[in-house]
């Protein structure tokens, strides 16, 4: 231990623990890897984080910023000693506008805290992970956590409005969805604190709706249980909850409390909610769907202490696993939704192969499936077949179309299996940015992306991408002469936001027009994969006749133009992947095609705003909705403003030689 | 062997490191941790500790003393063993911790338990002397460099000097001659006079054999050494032990009606009783032993049927805080809100009334600051729901909340529920015969 870390200790108000027990105690998070620091800071506030973290930036010293350290995938644990930066003090919640829907955190505030502050103004907090009463918002905003509600309100970055981050070069600064250019906010959100450590933040609060009504429903199987999920997800009812169990998983909670839940082999809780007429109406549309696909048990409860008896087990589900062993693995992989039953019947064949028995945990509506296999970690051969296990399960969700975590994060355990989500260029592409915001490479580092030359096991990449549309080769093909000539490139939709003159002056204009294709409607799961440089006009003209509704505003121009100009923030909420073009040629899809996904920075929400600059959208991916959302269509012009120091360092991790629509980065139209 | 080595969790019979490893850090008890949440400190969250208890075990700390203050900052209060999905038993983990590290425990508190238990007489009259000179003005002379730490009595001088109104005279002698108490042969109950109420509180005591009377008919008195709760928490465990066989000797010599009910009134030491078996693991007859003589215990708030409890209309607002060794220690919860209900109509609650209130036996002497932090929200919470009177189940709590109350929140006072059916039941007792005569 070489750290002088009084010196540290003199700059800050909080405490810098150094015994042994101390740093023994924040060696592990809720995962299984560990690692000690070499000191931890207990924050006092704001300031005493961007003076530690200015201190180790001085000093070359790694920080891992900290909550409550209930992560699950190995992302609070510093595996490079160090410092931790405990937050848990910083835990004020600064003001709750009710008018504004806004609640004004630290982010050391218990997420549980925050909904007893917003009950009594009617109010609440949407993402609900299941450590809802002791892990912090931070901790929250730094995995972009989930829980059972985000199959309707989305996860914890569908909540946020602006952040106020230290960032690896000690200054604070603050990011908002209101801020022109890239949606930094978006990319820092879900970043594990790899490119800075949230101080403050800006969250959504929702009105508690009039009525709640809970829902139980026993299968014969579990194919016809997510049969169910789809139709009522197809038939427009909007759920709170959409949860699925396994007859393992609920075999062990009947054995644990019993809750009284039905032997079946799969059992459906679901939530509807609105006002009176509302809930009824949904109710009826699930009794209705329940009835169609053979639901042998139907049990209803409007009421706090029946809808309580009634979330009894499946809050239990943990618990009753954790009395069995001394662990458990609790795995967090996503495959689209009508994929689940498949998924779980491979998921046993692979578990079987590794002589582990998971229980299984859905949350159905989204496809985010839960295996929860207990184990003893001091027996490492059983340890070792549970994690061979997690691997295969992930790959395989991989190969069904899905992702490695729908709400957990990557942290340490899940960094290999980047590689087969992620094409090495993507890869590249996240190591860059990284490296833009945190050249020393301090900020909770190895974690989040494969280390350079760390491999899963078995061949990278387990879905190779759809071929390029033809128009999209020879656009891709273009760039990449103009890339060896080193020339500049104007690349633009329609060009309805350029003004003219500017257009006029360039030697060549490329436009992504031409990728004009829906290139996949997954009408089972609302999702479509749409080139560019397709109209917004044409495109929903092409989906609505369908019964299919793309959530962006019907604008003049490609939908490539809306989302890179974003005229209106709320187009955020419905972009889950996109494949693009850098100006090196180099083509790479960023995100995930399922409606759940927390893997990899969110590259897809940081290029909304960023007018071209940063690369060119070649394709989208977004989620659907079965009735016709409440858009806004007629917006003012999107703004363009001179780039900030931190769009200049996402510029030369994504356009290094500078080439990419340079007439975007200039002040105002 | 200065450890248990072996524990009675909630999973069944376990070592300490099969309990400890039990614990599978998932952080679900952080926030239910009163020195956590005053801290946001690791090492000192239930978490914190299994693990730093655990690398004990297994000789993962090259400086086990390093682990000292994390383990002697907790409360033992055991909220997190009941939020705990694996119910792991960081209480007792944690005293395995502290007996690891300091051996058999220190000499002067050594001293003291087996003053108690070998010459009680003496101990009395030492007592009495402290409290005189407490009365006489003396306090610092009797508790600070006086005469009860001279004679190696330094916890109990502490203890001493927290008491508002030394008592004059010691349970045993008040009980004397008391109409609800008769031969043990015949009793409906079996009274164990605890440490707190026998040489402190004993106002709770007199009120526990009165509502114990009117409520179930006659009872004995257990005659009974100290439980030995001191020694195990502080001690040395066989001191402990030597305490638990005294006392299921005694229990066993009283010659009491089959199914008797043995009944005290501090909820710390009630639950302590009520573990013994854990005492014994590796004696099997003592451990049978213990087992009958545990399966009998209940804590008096266990003894307030509330549909036998007088409506006392001049009770004011009244709120529970849940005494940690009856809630987590004894899973007991409901009862003495129930008891409020029935005595004032009505039962506020407290936020976070399962929290500690910093009392925990000696912690609040070892622990000052940290144990007024820990007051001072208890303190608040009791007056958000601007009750009069809180019910409380042991005597460290009651000192603890008396202590707070009169800084903070002089309008409300506190009390154990049995003190409160008493007074209900004397005003009953009054008012009918007032209008008896009228």
């Amino acid at each position: 231990m070489s750290l002088p870390v009084r010196e540290l200790e003199r700059a800050l108000s909080g405490p810098v623990l150094t015994c042994e027990a101390d740093l023994a105690a924040y060696a592990f998070d809720g995962a299984h890897d560990r690692a000690r620091p070499e000191a931890v800071v207990l924050a006092g506030g704001a300031e005493d984080v961007r003076r530690a973290v200015a201190w180790c930036a001085a000093r070359k010293v790694p920080y891992v910023a900290r909550g409550a350290g209930t992560n699950l995938a190995g992302g609070c644990v510093p595996v490079k000693g160090g410092v931790v930066i405990s937050l848990a003090r910083l835990n004020r919640i600064l003001s709750i506008d009710t008018l504004a829907r806004c609640a004004i955190v630290e982010p050391g505030v218990v997420n549980l805290h925050l909904q007893d502050a917003a009950a009594p103004l009617g109010l609440f907090y949407a993402p609900d992970p299941a450590s809802f009463k002791v892990c912090t918002l931070g901790g929250n905003l730094g995995e972009n956590a989930g829980g059972p509600r985000c199959f309707k309100y989305g996860t914890t970055t569908n909540h946020v409005r602006a952040v106020e981050a230290v960032m690896p070069d000690g200054t604070l600064e603050r990011f908002s969805l209101e801020d022109p250019g890239p949606e930094v906010m978006s990319l820092l959100v879900g970043s594990e604190g790899t490119l800075g450590v949230i101080t403050k933040a800006w969250l959504d609060l929702l009105v508690v709706p009039e009525r709640v009504v809970t829902i139980l429903a026993a299968f014969p199987s579990l194919d016809d249980a997510m049969a169910c999920v789809a139709g009522i997800v197809a038939a427009g009812v909007s759920p709170r909850v959409l949860e699925a169990m396994d007859r393992m998983t609920v075999e062990s909670i009947e054995a644990h409390i019993p809750a009284g839940y039905p032997k079946a082999e799969a059992v459906l809780l679901v939530e509807v909610e609105g006002s009176p007429s509302e809930s009824e109406r949904d109710l009826e549309a699930v009794r209705e769907h329940c009835g169609r696909h053979g639901a042998t048990g139907f049990r209803v409860a409007r009421e706090t202490p029946e809808r309580d008896r009634l979330w009894e087990g499946r809050r239990s589900a943990y618990a009753a696993l954790a009395r069995l062993a001394p662990n458990v693995s609790v795995e967090d992989g996503v495959v689209p939704r009508d994929r689940l039953p498949e998924a779980a019947r491979r998921l046993r064949e692979l578990a079987r192969e590794h002589k582990v028995e998971p229980a299984l945990l859905f949350h159905a509506g989204d496809g985010n499936l839960h295996p929860n296999t207990i184990y003893d970690e001091r027996d490492r051969t059983q340890t070792e077949r549970v994690k061979a296990a997690g691997r295969d399960i992930l790959r395989l969700c991989v190969e069904l179309g899905g992702s490695i975590s729908g709400e957990h994060g990557i942290g340490l355990e899940k960094r290999a299996a980047m590689a087969w989500l992620f094409e090495p260029e993507a890869l590249a592409l996240f190591r860059r940015v990284k490296e833009s915001f945190d050249p020393l490479g301090l900020a909770n580092p190895d974690k989040l992306i494969p280390l350079p030359g760390e491999a899963p096991p078995g061949p990278a990449l387990a879905r190779s991408p759809a071929p390029l549309s033809d128009a999209a080769v020879s656009l891709v093909e273009r760039v990449r002469e103009k890339a060896r000539s080193g020339s500049p490139l104007f690349v633009i939709g329609t060009g309805s936001k350029v003004p003219g003159a500017l257009r006029r002056e360039q030697a060549e204009v490329l436009t992504t027009r031409p990728l004009a294709s829906v290139r996949k409607l997954d009408r089972a799961n609302f999702i479509v994969t749409a080139e560019a440089g397709i109209t917004m006009a044409e495109l929903k003209a092409l989906l609505e006749p369908e019964g299919f509704f793309v959530p962006l505003p019907l604008v003049p121009g490609t939908l490539g133009g809306v989302l890179a100009t974003r005229p209106w923030t709320g187009i955020r909420d419905c972009v889950l992947s996109m494949r693009i073009l850098l100006s090196d040629g180099t083509v790479c899809t960023v995100g995930a095609p399922v409606v759940k996904s927390v893997a990899g920075y969110d590259l897809p929400r940081l290029l909304l705003g960023s007018w071209g600059t940063l690369a060119v959208v070649l394709e989208a991916t977004l989620r659907l909705l079965p009735r016709r959302p409440d858009v806004p269509n007629d917006l003012p012009a999107p703004r363009r403003s001179a780039m900030g120091p931190w769009h200049r360092r996402l510029k030369r991790a994504f356009d290094p030689a500078g080439l990419l629509n340079r007439w975007a980065e200039g002040a105002g139209v | 062997m200065s450890e248990l080595g072996r524990l009675l969790t909630a999973l069944g019979e376990r070592s300490s490191y099969d309990a400890a490893s039990q614990c599978s850090r998932c952080g679900y008890c952080e926030q239910s941790c009163p020195t956590y949440v005053a801290t946001g400190r690791e090492a000192f969250s239930p978490r914190g500790r299994n693990q730093l208890v655990r690398l004990m075990l297994e000789g993962g700390l090259s400086d086990p003393a390093s682990a000292a203050e994390a383990l002697s900052t907790c409360l033992l209060c055991g909220a997190c063993q009941t939020v705990c999905p694996a119910h792991v038993p960081t209480p007792d983990l944690v005293l395995e911790g502290r007996r690891a590290l300091r051996g058999r425990g220190p000499a002067l508190l050594n001293r003291m338990a087996r003053l108690m238990r070998e010459r009680p007489e003496l101990f009395r009259s030492l007592l009495l002397w402290g409290y005189r000179f407490k009365r006489w003005g003396l306090a610092d002379l009797a508790a600070r460099s006086g005469l009860l730490r001279l004679l190696g009595l330094a916890p109990l001088a502490e203890m001493a000097q927290q008491v508002k109104d030394a008592p004059s005279r010691l349970l045993d002698a008040e009980l004397e001659g008391r109409a609800e108490l008769g031969p043990a042969s015949e009793a409906a109950w079996s009274y164990f006079a605890p440490c707190g109420p026998r040489y402190l509180l004993t106002r709770v005591g007199r009120a526990t054999v009165a509502v114990l009377g009117a409520l179930h008919g006659r009872g004995a008195r257990s005659d009974n050494p100290c439980c030995g709760l001191l020694s195990f928490n502080y001690g040395d465990l066989d001191e402990a032990r030597a305490a638990a066989r005294a006392v299921i000797m005694g229990f066993e010599a009283a010659g009491l009606p089959p199914g008797t009910p043995v009944v005290g009134d501090c909820s710390s030491c009630v639950a302590f009783l009520k573990s013994y078996p854990q005492l014994f693991l590796g004696e099997p007859a003592w451990r049978a032993r213990a087992e009958a003589f545990a399966a009998r215990v209940k804590d008096a708030v266990e003894m307030l049927p509330p549909e036998r409890l007088p409506r006392d209309e001049t009770l004011p607002a009244a709120t529970v805080h849940d005494t940690c060794r009856l809630r987590h220690g004894q899973g007991v919860a409901a009862a003495p809100r129930a008891a409020l209900k029935a005595l004032a109509g009505g039962c506020r609650e407290m936020g976070r009334s399962e929290h500690c209130c910093g009392g925990a036996g000696a912690f609040a002497f070892v622990h000052g600051d940290l144990s007024d932090e820990l007051l001072k929200a208890k303190v608040a919470a009791i007056a958000d729901t601007r009750a009069r009177v809180v019910a409380a189940a042991s005597t460290s709590c009651l000192l603890q909340l008396e202590r707070g109350l009169a800084m903070y929140y002089p309008e409300c006072r506190a009390a154990h529920p049995t003190e409160l059916v008493a007074e209900a039941l004397a005003r009953r007792a009054r008012t009918g015969e007032a209008h008896h005569h009228g």
